[in-house]
């Protein structure tokens, strides 16, 4: 058994894989603690998966950390000693908080369980988004991975040549601070949402915003991919990320752009400054398409190969993946499904498999559904809230699928629980809240009074693969992603550029379901009534992470307005 | 300057409502007799509503302050650990004895009341956020009820006076945690230009550090060693 985490920087997760190459177990801490962006120590991930998978101490072989520790700890520091004496607040938390860093990890796994820290291993940052990527591509050899994040442990965007997995070799890296990632998420602070959360409502912001506006050229021209020396720069007088705990952005910014956006002032279409930001959003995004591009092309230069994996909390920009399958060249792009710092987790984990299985070349395709749970851990428990507050309308499975269908069919909103959960960000229809895709009411009723989300954010729509080359630009390169929500596409027919789930500027970021699938399954039955299309949006408020198990998603239904929840145990009714 | 300190008082509340909605759930999910479970998932919920009150009342109050100073009130989960509201060693019942959290909760329901009277203060009398706050005072009041019936039932021999030195306890605990803090912001106001001069030495000696040596370029990643910190 092999075990793989992730942590202190972001979202922290585990992953378990086994001695076939399987993943058979991912969890992520926040999934438990139900603190969002929880960055700690794995504790409770790591406590489940080896319950839960009944794992002795002995059984594994392997645990991966996916950064190297000092490298990380030590990168930052050394850019800020040549930014004195501005940076010397930042240097001086830095050495005081050397135990909240990723050194830790060492002793937090020998304070968990005595003895596993001596199983303990580390492995370069991007080589871990790389091997997670890896996997979920079936060309597992002689092809080029691109990872683009905030800050790895040394780069913020690397190159390398995959000859087969034991052969990874890296070509190209951006050197920190001059990040894509970091940029993008200062432009989020900057825009009032919250680093590492707020990123996707800047992307559906931006398409809302003017590229010839003055902002969103002043914006366009904060970083620049420089032709000769082949790399990303950033006009750090901007920026402040790199010299400072608290700002991300300098005062020069403000002196540029304006006042930043208050985080509390509600932001819709129409009102007073809602398009400065709006093309403060699309200059980013225009920057970050064209940058991107620029180190697509020039991979495909150096590796001369047409099939990408692409990775890294960049990656999770769906709207810049249309760009970069329009380039002529590419043929395929693969993304993970949690292609960010927490999906990380799983290739330090195959890490630890690939090493010692020198022979094997290929490892089989992880389940878009890791994550373990079984209802039986909880039936019992929850007996007395059910009865109290709820009731079960039916304990049948197909019948609950039935019942469900003509509730979507008229126009509610149905929250689901079923079974293994995904691995995040994006709900694929087992930690999900669905209604008919192609009700506007039903569509509006989710997004804005279950959710509580701003207008300007879309939800996306989740069918089957028929319906979608019906409707939209279904293109090839990225028909992976399409599984795994991590792509938007354009609309194809006319008809579907009025679909409620159909973003301002034409695009959606579809799914594309399998049949055996709960969404699958619903949309057989909904065929004949003409409900070809499910909105699909996550089960939480904002700033909740998903919910995980049973009690969590009774108590989303608890304190918003949803009635109905699918679940292993029936269907469940909250009772009025 | 009074807006300020409401708004500073606000978000600090809803710090601790939405912790203890946390910390309730967590409670829940511990629990194994379906009864329990339920008794500490209705708990939960009223935090949670609470902590969905609380953010309203501080959005409401903060927007209308200049953009630098709002930025400074945002919330989001993760700064309860930052913050301490959620320890970072877990939550309480998985760190502490059943009996030692059933007083907790006990005592800190009735010192949550008490520091609802005080925001109550703050508040325009019969205001709608007056109101609101007066209703979460009336669940506090209900909840710490609760968890003094239930420590009644399951400790039969506890006696009510063993249960104001509980409350005594928790008051000192609370009040040497605020005296905590202060020092420790105290202690770091004065030892701060000592660390900010030994930073300063520090940043000189990284100066001289070769990154060169942290380069991969042209290396099999696979093959670098997975012992090595760097
Ligand atoms: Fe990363
Ligand atoms: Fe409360
Ligand atoms: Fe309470």
């Amino acid at each position: 058994m092999f075990i793989g985490i992730s942590g202190y920087n972001h979202e922290s997760a585990v992953a378990l894989i086994n001695n076939e190459g399987i993943l058979i177990d991912y969890c992520k801490e926040e999934s438990l603690s139900r603190i969002k962006g929880d960055k700690s120590f794995p504790k409770r991930a790591l406590s489940k998966i080896i319950k839960k998978n009944h794992i002795k101490k002995d059984l594994i072989s392997h645990i991966v950390f996916y950064e190297k520790p000092l490298t990380a700890f030590l990168t930052p520091l050394k850019t800020a000693s040549s930014y004195l004496p501005k940076s010397l607040s930042f240097i001086s938390h830095q050495l005081r908080n050397f135990d909240n860093s990723s050194i830790s990890c060492f002793t937090d796994l020998a304070k968990f369980a005595p003895g596993l820290e001596k199983k303990l291993s580390y492995i370069d940052h991007h080589l871990a988004h790389t091997l997670t990527a890896l996997p979920y591509s079936r060309k597992q050899k002689d092809l080029c991975s691109i990872v683009v994040d905030g800050f790895g442990d040394r780069s913020t965007a690397s190159i390398s040549y995959i000859k087969d997995m034991h052969d990874i070799k890296e070509l190209w890296s951006s050197d920190y601070p001059h990040s894509l990632g970091l940029f993008y998420s200062s432009i989020t602070d900057f825009l009032g949402f919250n680093v590492n959360e707020g990123e996707y409502k800047v992307m559906g912001l931006s398409s809302f915003g003017n590229s010839n506006s003055k902002l969103a050229k002043i914006v366009f021209n904060l970083i620049k991919w420089d032709d000769v020396k082949n790399n990303i720069v950033v006009n750090l007088d901007y920026f402040s990320y790199h010299i400072s705990i608290s700002d991300s952005f300098s005062k020069e910014l403000i002196k540029l752009l304006g006042e930043p956006r208050n985080p509390f002032k509600k932001l819709q279409p129409g009102d007073k400054d809602f398009q400065k930001f709006a093309d403060i959003a699309r200059g980013a995004q225009d920057i970050t398409n064209v940058i991107l591009s620029k180190i697509f092309s020039y991979a495909y230069r150096i590796t001369n190969s047409n099939s990408f994996l692409f990775s890294g909390g960049v990656a999770l920009n769906s709207a810049a993946l249309n760009t970069l399958a329009d380039l002529n060249f590419t043929k395929d792009i693969i993304l993970p499904p949690s292609p960010g710092d927490s999906g990380a987790a799983i290739g330090s984990a195959l890490y630890g498999f690939i090493k010692s299985y020198p022979t094997n070349l290929s490892i089989k395709k992880p389940s878009l559904f890791p994550t373990a749970f079984s209802i039986d851990d909880e039936k019992d428990k929850v007996k007395k809230i059910i009865n109290e507050s709820f009731s079960i309308i039916s304990e049948n499975k197909f019948e609950s699928l039935k019942l469900c269908s003509e509730l979507i069919h008229k126009g509610k909103v149905i929250g689901t629980v079923i079974s293994n959960s995904e691995t995040g960000p994006r709900a694929l229809g087992n930690r999900s809240l669905i209604c008919d895709g192609m009700n506007l009411k039903s569509v509006n009723y989710l997004n804005t009074v279950i959710k509580n989300r701003s207008p300007f954010r879309p939800t996306a729509p989740a069918m089957k693969r028929i319906t979608a080359e019906k409707y939209y630009e279904i293109k090839s390169e990225l028909y992976q992603s399409y599984f795994s929500m991590t792509a938007t596409c354009k609309c194809r027919d006319p008809k579907a550029n009025n679909f409620p789930t159909t973003h301002i500027d034409g695009t959606a970021r579809i799914q594309i379901v399998e049949d055996e699938s709960i969404l699958g399954q619903l949309l057989d039955i909904l065929h004949p009534s003409g409900v070809d299309i499910l909105a699909n949006s996550s089960l939480n408020l904002s700033g909740d992470p998903t919910c995980f198990d049973l009690i969590d998603g009774l108590m989303f239904c608890s304190i918003s307005p949803l009635e109905y929840l699918l679940t292993d145990l029936g269907l469940i009714k909250k009772l009025a | 300057m009074r807006e300020e300190k409401i708004i500073e008082i606000l978000h600090e509340t809803l710090h601790a409502e939405h912790g203890s909605a946390l910390e309730m759930l967590a409670t829940s999910k511990n629990a194994t007799k379906s009864s329990h479970v339920n008794g500490y998932f209705h708990h939960a919920k009223d935090e949670y509503n609470h902590s969905k009150t609380f953010q309203s009342l501080l959005a409401k109050r903060a927007n209308r302050l200049p953009p630098d100073i709002a930025r400074s009130y945002r919330f989001s989960s993760i700064g309860l650990l930052k913050k301490g509201y959620v320890s970072k060693k877990g939550f309480l019942i998985e760190t502490m004895k059943l009996k030692d959290f059933i007083a907790y909760v006990y005592t800190n329901e009735l010192l949550a009341k008490d520091s609802f009277s005080k925001i109550l203060k703050l508040l325009e009398i019969n205001s709608g956020d007056y109101i609101k706050v007066s209703d979460i005072m009336t669940d506090e009041l209900r909840h710490h009820g609760m968890a003094k019936e239930y420590f009644l039932r399951y400790y039969p021999t506890l006696q009510p006076w063993q249960l104001k030195c509980y409350k005594l306890r928790e008051i000192i605990k609370n009040k040497t945690r605020i005296i905590y803090y202060k020092n420790i912001k105290f202690l770091d106001k004065v030892f701060n230009p000592i660390y900010i001069f030994l930073s300063f030495f520090a940043a000189l000696l990284l100066n001289h550090l070769n990154v060169k040596y942290f380069h991969r370029t042209n290396a099999n990643l696979m093959n670098i060693s997975s012992r090595s910190m760097f």
